[in-house]
């Protein structure tokens, strides 16, 4: 049983964390407007105004639709940003290791991330428009398609750490300490390299951006799934969508590019933990502009039957043809 | 629940209009869905009715046809051509050459930022705002000259009853020619960016269907019918102004190496290839312009008592970016005419929306009514409303109308 | 899957933006402030896009040329030009006016000319600004 004290440290660390990942989260959509801005030629809104629409947002009311379910249309939001706030507790934020970390592991992390666009179908069945409707049925079918591509992705790493003779294979910790790449031969590198690739076309569909943003397809649309939404609502799902941009990040970079630089120059302490803590924002930035800015820039909309075809054959095809590689690769070296 | 799962469910409907993101200009959907997929469709214009038809018959030609600028927020020269050609009939002026070949220099200017704005638009509608932002940036090369040739970026006020207002001096000719050499070098990253894109090509590929018998049969004009493969075009078919001297023949899909299927995609290589087309005109035309005069009279109040005395009734036609535009003007002796009818080219094109979008998924639905470009301002003509009521009229009831005001006119 | 936008937009980045940021580069918190700012030299406006010459803005009037002749309101599209019968001369009301130029085109004594201003927006259509006379 834990005792006060720690229970209580972890409370404030946890409020503290969620407080410096909604900040981190809005910073990260402020700088993916911004680059996008400047591919098309244009100068961009400031960095922080994400920061401005929010607090405009908070001070708006919630317009309830005749037609919407009230109680399920306000809980959606609040369960979108909560449940994307728990995963970030889980993920390790350079040399600081997750504060839930004990209680619970990668498969926990996948089915987090599967709430916040479970509360938006919610959300968006509970608002009784037809084009939430739509928007949320597509939403449905675009999550079913990515979580295959993900599951390989997620089931090679445990493999990998699993047959390394890691104890606890799923965890984040452990991942975080066993580097993949440094367990791996030739042979897994291209594997992990075809895996990494998938992961980079998963985390705009898991965001709901272009081309996978069907779902929310202003064009045809309006919104979607967020149509009805507006005010303080609308602001929490911004909130959950900045957090959950982060956790997409912090995930890629927990699970592909897990390195510190404190080992690197000697450091130890607060200073390590600082230091860390930038170079992991650091590589979230770098990841979110190749995976997300880029595709959601240089791409038009894909149709729904589009978004399945690829996840399903292509993306899940891939995947699976990068499991296989590093379970060959694996296989090999216990040959030889 | 995609496309291919049977549903129990009944249809359900699915509104969009009149006011929508996919839709610039106000016009009302009513879609029967069945999942994705879309069984049946039905629009209802006349939500942009602005009376300018009214406000023209009591104004003098010479005011309307800087009236006849503002019918259309795009195209700017497309309607008071036709008008001016209408009135020129009646009052039986001959234009000077020389003005005639300005009038076609930036009618075609116009159809080049029309089309590049019709791609920009088309690129927002498939969530490509990228190329929105390229398209719409090419396109302010041609703004700015049709700027700096008429002094106005939008409502140019450059066509004058009998000519045009301002002249094309040798002074000009190379800033025009800098601009039409940029589109030359530009055209190919153009069609590349549009063309070779996959994610472009997926999405308008085989949508939007509209098939030659189709076109034909429902009257389309303009970029909607020559994509589905009907030669049409009122300056090869009908040689006005200075397009007689002109040898230009209608661009179809087939001018881009491809077959004709009618789809969007044929659409978007229609039109890009007609920046093109406009781009060797006005160069041909700057080379050829012969000397002399731009306007048949250059005294208003000489051309305003012409024009009051002036009886009869013509239709003036021009080849506007989106098809043929028609004015009918009928004259009676007084300074205002008697009669002014405004069809626009998006009028004869609206129908075709019907058998391009039943059967296509719900995504496919903004692009498909962005691809015959419409442009409903100036196509909504009637709106009855009585009281709070909404008439629907039917086509017998209109032709009752008709018979009852050309017995009124006929003084009968 | 050829994707030719990605090579365009990494270039892009390295580009100038095209957007001319006028009046300011983001948005002030109040654009009545900022202009204030500005016409007391606290702040400096980047300027918006020349006009070229023969450019077609706000009209100017010369009243002591003027002969009364009502020429102009004839032509006048948007019926923006009123006759004062009391001083013989003409008030114009910008808001109304369209731009045309036909009165000048028109005008025998050549008082009406256009001016190179555009920024005529305002919130009363019987501002001062936006009577000519």
């Amino acid at each position: 049983m834990l005792s006060m004290d720690i229970l209580l440290v972890t409370i404030l660390a946890a409020i503290g964390l969620s407080i410096i990942g909604i900040a981190l989260g809005l910073i990260l959509l402020g700088i993916d407007r911004r680059i996008s801005a400047r591919m098309q030629a244009r100068i961009g809104p400031p960095l922080r105004q994400p920061f401005i629409d929010l607090k405009k947002l908070l001070s708006k009311e919630n317009v309830i639709p005749e037609n919407a379910i009230p109680s399920l249309f306000n809980a959606a939001p609040i369960v979108a940003l909560a449940s994307s706030i728990v995963v970030l507790l889980y993920l390790p934020i350079g040399s600081m290791m997750p504060i839930l970390g004990g209680y619970g592991d990668l498969i926990l992390v996948m089915y987090l991330l599967a709430v916040p666009a479970l509360a938006m179908v919610a959300g968006g069945f509970a608002s009784g428009s037809p084009y939430a409707t739509v928007g949320a049925q597509r939403e449905m079918v675009s999550m079913i398609a990515y979580e295959l591509p993900l599951a390989s992705i997620v089931i090679a790493v445990a493999w990998l750490l699993y047959s390394s003779g890691v104890a606890d294979p799923f965890a984040l910790t452990s991942i975080v300490a066993n580097p993949i790449w440094s367990l791996v031969g030739p042979l897994g590198v291209v594997g992990l390299i075809i895996l990494l690739l998938t992961f980079a076309w998963v985390s705009p569909a898991e965001l709901s951006k272009i081309p996978f943003d069907t779902p929310e397809a202003e064009t045809e649309l309006a919104g979607g799934v967020l149509v009805e939404y507006s005010g303080k609502n609308l602001g929490l799902f911004t909130v959950a969508q900045g957090v959950k941009t982060l956790v997409m990040g912090g995930l890629a970079v927990a699970i592909f590019f897990p390195w510190n630089l404190s080992p690197l120059f000697g450091l130890t302490g607060y200073v390590a933990l600082t230091v860390d803590a930038a170079f992991f924002f650091a590589k979230v930035i770098l990841l979110m502009i190749l995976s997300v800015t880029v595709i959601r820039t240089g791409l038009a909309r894909f149709r729904i039957t589009h978004v399945v075809t690829l996840f399903w054959v292509w993306l899940g095809v891939a995947g699976l043809f990068g499991l296989s590689l590093v379970i060959l690769d694996s296989v090999l070296r216990g040959w030889f | 629940m995609s496309e291919g799962t049977p549903t129990k469910k009944a249809p359900y409907v699915v509104p969009i209009g009149p006011i929508h993101p996919a839709l610039k200009e106000p016009v009302q959907f009513l879609f029967d869905m069945e999942g994705e997929v879309v069984k049946k469709a039905d629009f209802a214009p006349g939500q942009a009715h602005r009376g300018i038809e009214w406000m023209g018959m009591r104004r003098n030609p010479i005011q309307i046809i800087h009236m006849t600028d503002r019918i259309c927020g795009i195209c700017g020269v497309t309607h008071s051509f036709a008008f001016a050609r209408a009135i020129e009939q009646i009052v039986d002026i001959e234009v000077p050459a020389h003005a005639e070949y300005i009038r076609v220099i930036i009618a075609e200017f116009e159809r080049i930022q029309s089309h590049l704005l019709w791609a920009g638009v088309a690129a927002h509608e498939l969530g490509f705002d990228t190329l929105f932002y390229l398209a719409w940036r090419v396109r302010e090369e041609a703004m700015d000259v049709i700027e700096y040739i008429t002094g106005n970026r939008v409502n140019y006020g450059l066509i004058q009853v009998g000519g045009v207002r301002r002249d094309i001096t040798p002074e000009q000719h190379p800033t025009i020619q800098k601009c039409l050499d940029g589109y030359r070098d530009l055209l190919g990253k153009m069609l590349n960016l549009f063309l070779k894109d996959t994610t472009i090509a997926i999405r308008c590929k085989d949508c939007g269907l509209l098939s030659f018998e189709e076109a034909r049969n429902l009257c389309t004009v303009g970029p909607t019918a020559r994509a589905s493969g009907v030669p049409k075009d009122v300056r090869v078919d009908y040689p006005y102004s200075a397009y007689g001297d002109l040898d230009i023949s209608p661009i179809l899909p087939t001018a881009y190496g491809g077959d004709i299927n009618g789809d969007v995609y044929d659409r978007i290589v229609v039109r890009l290839l007609e920046v093109a087309q406009s781009v060797e005109i006005i160069e041909t035309c700057l080379k050829e312009m012969p000397e002399g005069p731009i306007l048949w009279e250059p005294k208003l109040p000489k051309l305003l008592s012409a024009c009051k005395k002036a009886q009869g009734e013509a239709v003036g036609r021009h080849e506007a970016p989106r098809g043929e535009c028609l004015h009918y003007v009928a004259m009676d002796g007084h300074e205002a005419p008697a009669m002014w009818k405004v069809k626009a080219s998006s009028y004869s094109n609206l129908h075709s929306w019907i058998p391009m979008l039943e059967g296509e998924q719900l995504a496919d639905v903004p692009i498909i009514v962005a691809s015959i470009d419409p442009c409903l301002s100036c196509t909504d003509r009637v709106a009855v409303i009585r009281g709070a009521k909404r008439d629907l009229m039917t086509k017998e009831d209109l032709h009752q109308l008709s018979v009852e005001k050309t017995r009124r006119i006929q003084g009968c | 899957m050829a994707l030719p936008m990605i090579r365009e937009i990494f270039a892009q980045v390295f580009k100038r933006p095209a957007t001319n940021p006028f009046p300011a580069r983001f948005l002030p918190p109040s654009v009545t402030e900022f202009l204030k700012k500005v016409g007391a030299g606290e702040a400096t406006i980047n300027p918006p896009v020349a006009t070229p010459p023969n450019f077609r803005g706000k009209i100017v009037y010369d009243r002591d040329g003027c002969i009364g002749c009502n020429l102009c309101i004839r032509v006048c599209p948007a019926h923006a030009i009123e006759f004062i019968p009391e001083t013989k001369r003409i008030r114009i009301y910008v808001a109304q006016c369209i731009f045309c130029s036909q009165c000048n085109d028109i005008c025998p004594k050549g008082v009406l000319t256009m001016s190179p201003e555009f920024l005529l927006a305002t919130e009363d259509r019987f501002a001062e600004s936006q009577i000519v006379e």
